[in-house]
């Protein structure tokens, strides 16, 4: 393993940096430690951290209500990931099409869903459709809109895939006989989906942040659960900082394992 | 199209001005953002463990928190403790705060694509360490960047939308398209009309991204 950027700068310090940085750090941890001690201090001068803003959360009843929120987060995420999966392979094709009759409308949808806020979207299943007529349920106004924008993305990183895997291998697939198809799904797709693998699940931690809309809606999702139990309790700082916890907590993990699978795996 | 054109002649100026404040909320929490993640990565890179743990523990935080989380609990629980940040300011801040975790995340790739021989390099000419970071780290650093950076900054114009979720003095686009929804019937025109202004907009800070990645961007 080579050493790091930073063992190299400050790596072989002579016995006066090495005091330096002893002391630097000294004084860095003293002034965080203060920083965090303002911090709780000002907690308990707001009242904070007394006893009725968190006895709740020692209630089993509190932590599976917030369960059943995060639960409602994840159905509404695999769910419009599992789409986003789906639909922007339809729109590589049509994206990668020979036909201009394909493709220029391909990418006219691509740049409009990539291109519009997550949010302007959901207003439309929220507002606008209703009015002509459309009613979806909570679920849907919330999943069908990130599932949109997630899959013009996906198409994205799909084609960056695509025009990852060399060329030769398009060309040995057509020189055996292999249509313009086969070709595309038995030889090129499946190679370009290893090389995107980390970029997919990354795209996932999005998929997650995205659904925090749910509220919006009022689709039974954490953040929707965490504003009914801030209804209930009063304890907005506790709630959210629970909650924002929680998303932390998922968001890291789904990085994290996107970096390891972007680690080589031969 | 006669919908939109009917749209526009009601409410053409407010989506003038709705699209100024996407614009104008985007560069001013892209700005401190940047230079913030630019101070955060340079500070990472100090030999202070206790420093660095707590900056690595920032960028994970800005980078996994949803905004709109982040948003809402500056707005609406900050004043339970005493804190009382305005609207505007709010949006800001959240967007900043999440723009400079992320910053700070690409620098350090683009950081880590420097070869560590420049370093020795620089250290047997007697250059000091925070001489080699501003002069040789972060310049080159900073030029492999720009694609990250100019998809980040599109990131941070769509995330503007978030500001709708406050009542804020002036509306951007979604708030905007939300009232006229609600107002009217206009609701389709109005949304298709803010989705071509925002779509517009992130093709140009694409192509300008581009064209800066073509004159920095380093070969090897």
């Amino acid at each position: 393993m080579s050493r790091t950027l930073e063992d190299i700068l400050f790596g072989a310090p002579g016995p006066r940096a090495r005091t330096l940085a002893r002391a630097m750090s000294a004084i860095a941890a003293a002034v965080l430690l203060l920083l965090a001690a303002g911090i709780v201090f000002r907690f308990h001068s707001a009242g904070q951290l007394d006893a009725p803003f968190w006895e709740f959360f020692a209630w089993p009843t509190t932590w599976a209500f917030l369960a059943k929120g995060l639960l409602g987060t994840l159905a509404s995420a695999a769910m419009a990931a599992a789409i986003a999966l789906a639909l922007g392979l339809v729109l590589l094709v049509g994206r990668l099409a020979r036909t201009r009759l394909v493709r220029w409308p391909s990418i006219a949808v691509i740049e409009f869903l990539r291109g519009t806020p997550t949010l302007l979207l959901i207003y439309v299943c929220f507002l606008v459709l209703p009015s002509i007529g459309i009613k979806l349920s909570t679920y849907w106004m919330l999943t069908l809109p990130v599932s949109l924008s997630t899959a013009a993305v996906v198409a994205e990183v799909y084609r960056a895939g695509v025009l990852a895997v060399p060329r030769g291998q398009a060309d040995a697939g057509r020189s055996l006989g292999l249509t313009e198809a086969q070709v595309f799904f038995h030889i090129v797709f499946p190679q370009a989906v290893r090389y995107i693998v980390p970029a997919l699940v990354a795209q996932l931690v999005i998929v997650v942040k995205d659904t925090t809309f749910g509220y919006v809606v009022t689709y039974g999702e954490l953040m929707q659960n965490a504003k009914v139990l801030i209804a209930n309790y009063h304890a907005l700082v506790p709630v959210y900082l629970v909650v924002a916890a929680l998303y932390c907590l998922v968001n890291y993990a789904i990085s994290r394992a996107s970096k390891r699978l972007g680690r080589p795996v031969h | 199209m006669e919908a939109v054109s009917r749209l526009l002649a009601d409410h053409g100026p407010a989506f003038w001005q709705a699209l100024l404040l996407t614009w104008k909320l985007t560069v001013v929490s892209f700005v401190p953002g940047f230079l913030l993640g630019m101070a955060v990565a340079v500070l990472r890179l100090l030999p202070l463990p206790p420093l660095r743990w707590v900056l690595t523990g920032y960028v994970e935080i800005f980078r996994n928190i949803p905004s709109v989380a982040l948003l809402i609990f500056i707005v609406f629980a900050l004043p339970d403790l005493e804190v009382v940040i305005d609207y505007e300011p709010s949006v800001i801040l959240t967007l900043t705060l999440v723009c400079s975790a992320f910053t700070a995340d690409y620098l350090r790739s683009g950081i880590n694509t420097i070869a560590g021989g420049q370093i020795e390099a620089a250290l047997s000419l007697g250059m000091r360490p925070m001489q080699i970071i501003s002069a040789v780290v972060l310049p080159q650093a900073l030029r492999a960047v720009v694609q990250p950076m100019t998809s980040l900054l599109i990131a941070l114009m769509l995330s503007t939308s978030l500001a709708s979720q406050v009542p804020f003095p002036g509306r951007e686009l979604t708030a905007l398209v939300s009232k006229i929804a609600n107002d009217s019937a206009a609701g389709m025109a109005a949304f298709a009309v803010s989705a071509a202004m925002y779509v517009a907009t992130g093709l140009l800070i694409a192509w300008a991204g581009a064209v800066l990645e073509k004159k920095v961007r380093i070969l090897r």
